[in-house]
């Protein structure tokens, strides 16, 4: 690996900015996601800053099972990110459906409409392993 | 000629002012982090942000404009670099200087402006037209102000020039006392510039996604934001030459030295004042600007008349 690929790489796990989309959550994984963006946690020590446009992200944070509804914007917006991109599905319904599995109008998890490279479990999943969960993924690209 | 190329390139010119932006950036989002009691990015934040937007996908709209849509981020990073030769650092005189530098100084400040409001309109989503509106509207309430201010100055130099003003302000040492009016209204302006909160109402990431920058990514998104951290260095650096004419034209190491710590803190000012306020709507400002800030500059320079009247023979 050259010099110039090593500090490429370097500056994509020192700087992930992520972009938050609510893909039908019952709204608890979405709170979490905002305390862990509080002065409490603060991931701006790690670099991480929430932007509002999918053309900044490097991170997609997705919260929630898939509705049929928001299945076509959610690849939409999956589609306006500049590559490299990482998507982490937050939350036991964005893993798997979790309890909202089988209902008619959701798929179940993100991983059905778009790849995912994480998965933080829990219902809500707490900051705390938000920050775990996207940590571990930058560690995993660094091995790569 | 190689002594041009290495003023424009290294010393003085590209390489210094990306440097010193970044430091400059660092130090400002940690001093917010810090007022807002937490820990706050690393120190190597700033380069690593834009060696990530570099190396990222660079995706264009399909409707926009290619053209103007990749060349205003060059254009904004190109007119605040020339800027930074007119302004005299620590000696008595810039790198280039002629009468009515001033003028030009400040319209050059005004290109970045212009061009975010070019970018965001070739980009055709509407985010970036509300954005791009926006941040012209705003740019006609901060640069009347703006340019009064430091016209104040000026007017008791008598002269249109900025390293002339400084030779001037060398040799009466106390003078600058008079404009503190004319540098708060400054830095008030300088603000709205830079598009800082009380007044980034046009990248209000709340309201408008990312305003002028939405359709923006990789390399362009990269360009732009040194060319704002730039346009903080080169807008900092003519307030400390304009306000802060003290301590010219000492050697080399020390005035350098000292130019640096004024527009650092000129920089800590700013991102102090952008911490404890809270944005401001586009009408609120423009009553602000034209009410309460315009009055004050001409204030400041009807006080500098009478001055000039009185003691400057
Ligand atoms: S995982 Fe639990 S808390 Fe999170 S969105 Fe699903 S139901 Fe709500």
């Amino acid at each position: 690996m050259g010099l110039i690929q090593k500090t490429v790489n370097w500056a994509r796990l020192k700087s992930p900015w992520v972009l938050h989309f609510n893909t039908g959550a019952c709204n608890a994984c979405d709170i979490e996601i905002i305390a862990a963006l509080t002065p409490r946690y603060d991931l701006e020590r790690f670099g991480v800053v929430l932007k509002g446009t999918p053309r900044h992200a490097d991170v997609l944070l997705c919260s929630g099972p898939v509705t049929k509804q928001i299945k076509c914007r959610l690849q939409r917006i999956y589609d306006q990110m500049p590559e490299p991109k990482f998507v982490v599905a937050v939350g036991t319904c964005s893993c798997s459906g979790g309890v909202f599995d089988g209902c008619y109008n959701v798929e179940s998890g993100i991983d059905q409409a778009i790849p995912v490279s994480a998965y933080i479990p829990g219902c809500p999943a707490s900051p705390k392993a938000i920050i775990d969960g996207v940590v571990k993924l930058l560690s995993s690209l660094e091995t790569k | 000629m190689l002594i041009a190329l290495f003023n424009i390139l290294i010393f003085p010119g590209f390489i210094f002012l990306t440097l010193f932006g970044w430091i400059a950036e660092y130090i400002d989002r940690k001093l917010c982090a810090r007022l807002q009691n937490r820990m706050g990015p690393p120190w190597f934040q700033p380069f690593a942000d834009f060696v990530k937007l570099v190396s990222k996908e660079e995706i264009i709209p399909e409707e926009a404009n290619p053209t103007m849509f990749k060349l205003m981020p060059v254009l904004a990073l190109t007119a605040t670099v020339t800027a930074f030769f007119y302004i005299p650092l620590w000696g008595k005189s810039a790198l280039f200087a002629f009468n009515g530098d001033l003028i030009v100084v400040l319209y050059l400040l005004t290109i970045p402006t212009l061009t975010y409001f070019l970018g965001g309109w070739y980009s055709t989503s509407l985010y970036s037209k509300i954005g791009a509106v926006r941040s012209l509207t705003q740019l006609f309430a901060y640069e009347v102000p703006l340019l009064l201010s430091i016209l104040a100055p000026a007017l008791l130099a008598n002269t249109w020039s900025l390293s002339e003003m400084a030779a001037f302000y060398g040799t009466h040492h106390w003078y600058w006392l008079f404009n503190l009016l004319g540098f708060a209204i400054s830095i008030i302006a300088l603000l709205g510039k830079l598009e800082k909160v009380p007044f980034d109402i046009p990248e209000a990431e709340t309201e408008i996604v990312a305003g002028t920058f939405t359709e923006y990514s990789g390399r362009l998104l990269g360009l732009f934001r040194l060319s704002i951290d730039i346009e903080a260095i080169v807008g900092s650096a003519l307030l400390a030459a304009v306000f802060m004419p003290f301590g010219l034209g000492l050697p080399p190491v020390v005035g350098f030295a000292l130019f640096i710590l004024k527009v650092l803190f000129i920089i800590c000012l700013l991102s102090i004042l952008r911490t404890v306020f809270a944005r401001l709507r586009i009408d609120q400002m423009m009553t602000f600007c034209w009410k309460y800030v315009s009055p004050f500059a001409f204030l400041q320079l009807l006080i500098n008349l009478v001055l000039k009247g009185i003691i400057v023979k």
